[in-house]
């Protein structure tokens, strides 16, 4: 038997690997692979999801 | 002056204030805590009642007195990626960087203490409900005779994490959900369990706070009001979040929720039911807002930004943004 709550629990979902982007410390901003900076593409970010409530929650538990 | 992002690397959520600060020209330094003591370093000397003293990171010197704000967005536990990580070295770590941090004069968002505060569910539920929002009867048990008898009263039920943290033993989510008419309640004596009414909800509004301004989004509820999906975050429908207007006694409501709380960001859900009332059900006070801002075009990393680099510590303007929907 487990917490009641946990009852309703799911895998959680990693989005870490497949983020196309990769943190510049020079700019201090994440950088797609032909430069652009990625936070504005949101098309991208819509479809990555990494904005999202569910995103960074592995860590983090404001969502 | 300059701006103090603590948030990890990954955090693209931080990157769309960061583009603003840039394009303004306001000097920025972002750095994660876990960094502490590898790529990020720091030193203060008390001095005249006070601790001065710099922080780098990524070869960006930055003095501790000379911080205009601190977002504390998606920090890492301090030291966690150092050489040799320890729970006496994250300590030391946490103790010396917030420490001297809350020496520095900068204004914060949001500060640890408030932060901190804020994170108690029970506590929002109170102050929620002193400020004039409506609150869905709510119980916090873990004796299955109480939580039996709530659900007698309450037939339809849902059931979440009392903290909203996730279990990572291993790592699993868990969303807010329905609890069926015949569950057992035996296992609400392993764990603290919060059963709620459910709200018939016809939308979801997110409601994100900024200083004064106040930027809602509403999201209808693409199942209709009996779906078992009742997590907004799992909902698998395209719907998107669409702006809205914030009705008055819920502005004034949430003004004085953030005003006692002593936040300068939050992000609020509500629950819409079908006669258009607002629930509280709870505010994230670091709470996501890139998704939001993404289906909508609200300006809510833009109000981030100004908010950051306001100078000195001076009282939240008012409201003046076009797209700020509170009337």
């Amino acid at each position: 038997m487990q917490p009641f709550a946990l009852n309703y629990a799911r895998p959680a979902v990693e989005l870490e690997a497949t983020t196309p982007y990769v943190y510049d410390s020079g700019l201090q901003l994440n950088v797609l692979l032909d430069g652009r900076v990625a936070a504005c593409d949101h098309a991208l970010l819509r479809e990555l999801g990494t904005t999202t409530s569910t995103a960074g929650s592995k860590t983090h538990f404001d969502d | 002056m300059t701006v103090l992002i603590l948030t990890c690397e990954e955090d693209v959520t931080a990157d769309m204030v960061v583009v603003h600060l840039n394009a303004s020209g306001v000097p920025v330094v972002r750095l994660d805590p876990a960094d502490l003591t590898g790529s990020v370093a720091l030193s203060g000397e008390f001095v005249h009642g006070s601790f001065r003293g710099h922080l780098s990171s990524g070869g960006r010197l930055v003095s501790i007195g000379g911080l205009r704000s601190v977002w504390v967005r998606r920090p890492g536990t301090p030291a966690a990626r150092a050489a040799a990580p320890s729970a006496w070295l994250t300590e030391e770590s946490t103790q010396a960087l917030y420490g001297m941090l809350r020496d520095c004069g900068a204004r914060w968002m949001n500060h640890p203490d408030a932060a901190r505060r804020a994170r108690h569910k029970p506590w929002q539920l109170r102050l929620a409900q002193r400020c004039g929002l409506p609150v869905p009867a709510t119980l916090i048990t873990t004796f299955p005779r109480a939580a039996r008898e709530f659900a007698e009263r309450y037939p339809d039920l849902v059931v979440k994490p009392v903290s909203g943290t996730h279990p990572q033993d291993p790592p699993r989510a868990v969303p807010t959900s329905r609890v069926p008419p015949e569950a057992d309640f035996s296992a609400v004596t392993l764990g603290p369990t919060l059963l709620q009414r459910r709200v018939a909800k016809r939308a979801d509004v997110r409601l994100t706070v900024v200083g004064d301004r106040l930027l809602a989004a509403r999201r209808a509820t693409g199942a209709g009001p009996d779906t078992d999906e009742v997590d907004v975050r799992f909902d698998p429908s395209d719907e998107p979040w669409r702006p809205a207007e914030v009705p008055p006694r819920v502005a004034e409501a949430v003004r004085a929720y953030v005003r006692e709380a002593e936040l300068a960001y939050g992000a609020f859900d509500f629950a819409e039911d079908g006669d258009g009332t607002w629930w509280f059900l709870e505010c994230n006070q670091s709470g996501q807002f890139g998704f939001v801002e993404v289906d909508t075009g609200q300006p809510i990393a833009r109000a981030i930004a100004e908010w950051l680099a306001r100078p000195g510590n001076e009282d939240p303007a008012p409201a003046d943004d076009a797209r700020s929907t509170a009337r």
